[in-house]
């Protein structure tokens, strides 16, 4: 049976998927498991393991291609398939003869005719790319195969042509316009002749200038631009498509982290994985969130989402930006698998292997700038989750204690709440929730 | 090369009536029958009955049964009486009642009478006329209803005109009498009742002139027989938006005017063509492809064509509207062609 890669759901509200980069060529060998490709969603960029042994017969979905999620974008048959379907994409090993035909039971090596060999030699082509329609590589088989490299490179060019009707082109000739200077209205987004005239029209009175009291905006001069990564282009989409789009309003306030920091102490005593601050605030905001399931739920199209399980996403700074990998059911998780969990998906996100699984599912996300020494910010939510909770560093503050003044480890928190599934008030009562157990986490155990 | 316009044609004919399509045909027939004896009529139910449509009422009292002959139901059989007697210097019109029986007389079409003057090396000619009919939305179902201009166009030896006036149907049918190839002669049977300006007494219109119908400088809008007045109607709802269509009248498939639709293209840069039959390798794919070769450093579009769908045509009247190039369609086809900025 042959088996179907498809294109992942890795997110909520994802319903596309680009390939980025195929890890396997067609007619390799791949094992259940292995990297077989990478692809980018509006999220993030994840690599796709194989999900069975075989070899990779086909790729459907080439580089650069997005396709809906859950489409077929390659297909894996097993060895035995392969070797029943002589016709299908398969490279054999590695070669020992000096040309071979794929391992079919009628294999024979190939040799080229002398005429054929003077042919390939003449234009520079490889005999082992050419496969012979007989035994023998003869004239026309290599001829054949000249002729699909001039295709091949013919079309490239038609696509790379810029699109204008005719008329636009013998106009633009006529004015010597270039017509890539002018910005079509036709179909996709084609030059007309209109287009052509409206620039000449343009064009003809002077010599173009910029008006000297109009200047050019940025009023500076750019040196150079740096072309963002994928992940940082799909940051700068994910979070400006949140911002334009989603209603954030925001809840802060200030707690009293001495308990929090005396847990901390303790549990690094008795653990040999080492917890962070961080660990017990996923600990503390899971368990928070079974209570106000409000706040774990997703806005789409007019309804309001209850996600079922509480997935907790850390704001991971990578080099390219911004990743958010998921420790999933953290509710249901100790302290110490939730610190495993984390110490994995971060290394894996700061190295770039996030898988899919990683980065998929999540349903509250946490921020925590405190090892930068940010004291409060206002986050981005994370869409199209409801909440995103921003964590400040610890720090000593003058307090108020009991009537007098005192000095206490303080820690700021803010919440940032999508206004359509979640209001003020049950907003404030979450925060009240994780404001008392960081205070007095001993109330967890209630 | 264009004819002027119905109503200002032929200014040395003095006297200008109305006439209906049906009686412009009629007309044409009779003084081509006065005028040569060699002429006559052949079909079923052409004598007494005139035809269904009426067309060549009064024809038999004038020239008697052995002119207009009545002819048993074998569609094959008179053609072939006429595709012989052509051969032998009469000057046969044939009727077949609906263009959908074309089939039935395309092996006396298409293998004889296209080829003989070929095959004898030019020492036999077939100075015949099948007259026939095309045309949708009379409700008269799949069998009857079809435009099958494209079958003859396609073959070699044949002539094939497609008036749209009063006008033109008696001036192309004058021509194609006196043409001493085969001419296949179609008229919109939902045009018999049409009424024009058509001069008292001859006039003939060549085969191979196309007619500018409507002058314009935005988009050409070529159509055929009956298309011709869907295109005038819609260059007359495009003038109110501000788009000036041009109409153009091929009035033969051939000979073709390849010049007149070319021309009429390198000035407007779009054009549409129209013809009621099947849009799948019809009538427009030949036009569009003339144009398309000619006129191509002039368009600022693809060139468009609208055709009747790949259905055969349903006697439903609410389907079979839909199935033929309406004024609607093609007004938002102009609209989107002609899209400025």
């Amino acid at each position: 049976m042959p088996t179907n890669v498809i294109m992942p759901v890795l997110g909520m509200s994802q319903d596309k998927g680009r390939v980025v980069h195929w890890l396997k060529a067609e007619g390799e060998k791949v094992r259940a498991g292995e990297m077989l490709l990478e692809i980018e969603t509006d999220k993030a960029v994840a690599e796709i393991e194989s999900p069975a042994d075989g070899i990779l017969s086909r790729i459907l979905t080439q580089e650069g291609e997005e396709v809906p999620v859950t489409q077929v974008i390659a297909v894996i048959i097993s060895e035995d398939e392969a070797s029943r379907q002589p016709s299908a994409t398969i490279k054999s090993e590695p070669v020992t003869q000096p040309v071979k035909v794929p391992s079919t039971p009628e294999a024979r090596p190939v040799v080229p005719s002398p005429l054929a060999a003077r042919i390939a030699a003449e234009h520079n082509i490889d005999l082992q790319e050419i496969k012979p329609d007989g035994g023998r590589i003869q004239k026309s088989d290599v001829l054949n195969y000249l002729s699909t490299i001039k295709t091949v490179k013919e079309t490239a060019g038609f696509e790379a042509r810029l699109k204008a009707s005719p008329k636009a082109r013998r106009l633009a000739a006529e004015h010597r316009i270039d017509l890539a200077q002018i910005t079509g209205s036709g179909p996709e987004g084609a030059v007309l002749a209109d287009d052509v005239l409206t620039a000449a029209a343009g064009l003809s009175p002077a010599v173009p200038s910029i008006p000297e009291d109009k200047p050019v905006t940025p009023n500076v001069l750019l040196q150079e631009y740096a072309t963002p990564g994928t992940i940082w282009r799909l940051m700068a989409e994910h979070t400006t498509k949140t911002w334009t789009t989603t209603p954030h309003f925001y809840l802060q306030r200030n707690v009293n982290a001495s308990r929090l920091l005396a847990w901390h102490k303790l549990v690094n005593e008795n653990t040999a994985e080492k917890i962070t601050i961080t660990d017990l605030l996923v600990f503390i905001v899971a368990r928070s969130l079974i209570k106000h399931p409000r706040l774990n739920t997703v806005w789409q199209d007019g309804r309001i989402g209850l996600t079922g399980e509480i997935n907790i996403g850390l704001a991971t700074a990578v080099e390219d930006g911004l990743v958010v990998p998921v420790i999933h059911r953290a509710d249901q998780l100790t302290l110490s698998v939730i610190a495993a969990r984390r110490k994995e998906i971060v290394s894996r996100a700061q190295s770039g292997k996030l898988r899919p699984n990683d980065i998929s599912g999540g349903t509250f996300t946490i921020s925590n700038l405190g090892m930068y020494s940010v004291d409060t910010f206002l986050p981005i939510i994370n869409s199209p989750q409801a909440a995103i909770l921003a964590v400040g560093r610890i720090a000593e503050q003058v307090v108020p204690v009991n009537g007098s003044v005192g000095i206490q480890p303080m820690m700021n928190l803010v919440g940032a709440f999508d206004h359509r599934a979640v209001d003020g008030a049950r907003g404030a009562q979450f925060l009240k929730t994780l404001a008392e157990i960081i205070e007095e986490p001993i109330i967890l155990l209630k | 090369m264009s004819m002027p316009k119905p109503g200002l044609q032929n200014p040395n004919t003095a006297e200008m009536r109305e006439l209906t399509m049906s009686q412009a045909v009629n007309e044409a027939l009779a003084e081509e029958m006065r005028r040569d004896p060699t002429v006559y009529i052949i079909g079923e139910d052409v004598a007494e009955a005139g035809t269904p449509f009426k067309v060549l009422l009064g024809l038999v009292d004038e020239f008697g049964t052995d002119r207009v002959i009545d002819a048993p139901i074998s569609e094959p059989g008179f053609t072939g009486i006429a595709v012989g007697s052509a051969m032998t210097g009469m000057r046969p019109v044939v009727d077949i009642m609906f263009g959908d029986f074309l089939g039935l007389v395309m092996d006396q079409l298409a293998n004889q009478a296209a080829k003989v003057h070929y095959m004898s090396g030019g020492k036999l000619k077939v100075p015949m006329v099948l007259r026939t009919n095309l045309g949708a939305t009379r409700r008269s179902a799949a069998q009857h209803s079809q435009s099958l201009q494209a079958w003859p166009s396609h073959i070699p030896g044949l002539k094939v005109a497609l008036p749209s006036t009063p006008y033109d149907a008696k001036g192309l049918l004058k021509s194609a009498i006196r043409d001493d190839n085969p001419v296949v002669f179609m008229e919109d049977k939902l045009m018999y009742q049409f009424k024009g300006p058509v001069p008292n007494g001859d006039y003939t219109i060549p085969l191979g002139v196309a007619d500018i119908k409507r002058e314009g400088t935005d988009i050409t809008l070529v159509g055929t027989s009956s298309m011709v007045h869907v295109a005038l109607d819609v260059a007359e709802k495009l003038q109110e938006i501000g788009i000036s269509a041009e109409v153009i009248d091929p009035r033969t498939t051939y000979p073709l005017d390849k010049d007149t639709l070319i021309e009429s293209a390198k000035k407007t840069g779009h054009v549409i063509v129209i013809d009621e039959g099947y849009e799948r390798y019809g009538v427009t794919a030949e036009l569009a492809s003339v144009i398309a070769d000619g006129a191509f450093y002039y368009l600022d579009a693809p060139v468009k064509r609208m055709g009747a769908m790949d259905v055969p045509v349903p006697f439903s009247p609410v389907l079979e509207d839909q199935t033929v190039p309406t004024p609607d369609s093609v007004f938002e086809m102009a609209k989107k062609l002609c899209a400025r900025k």
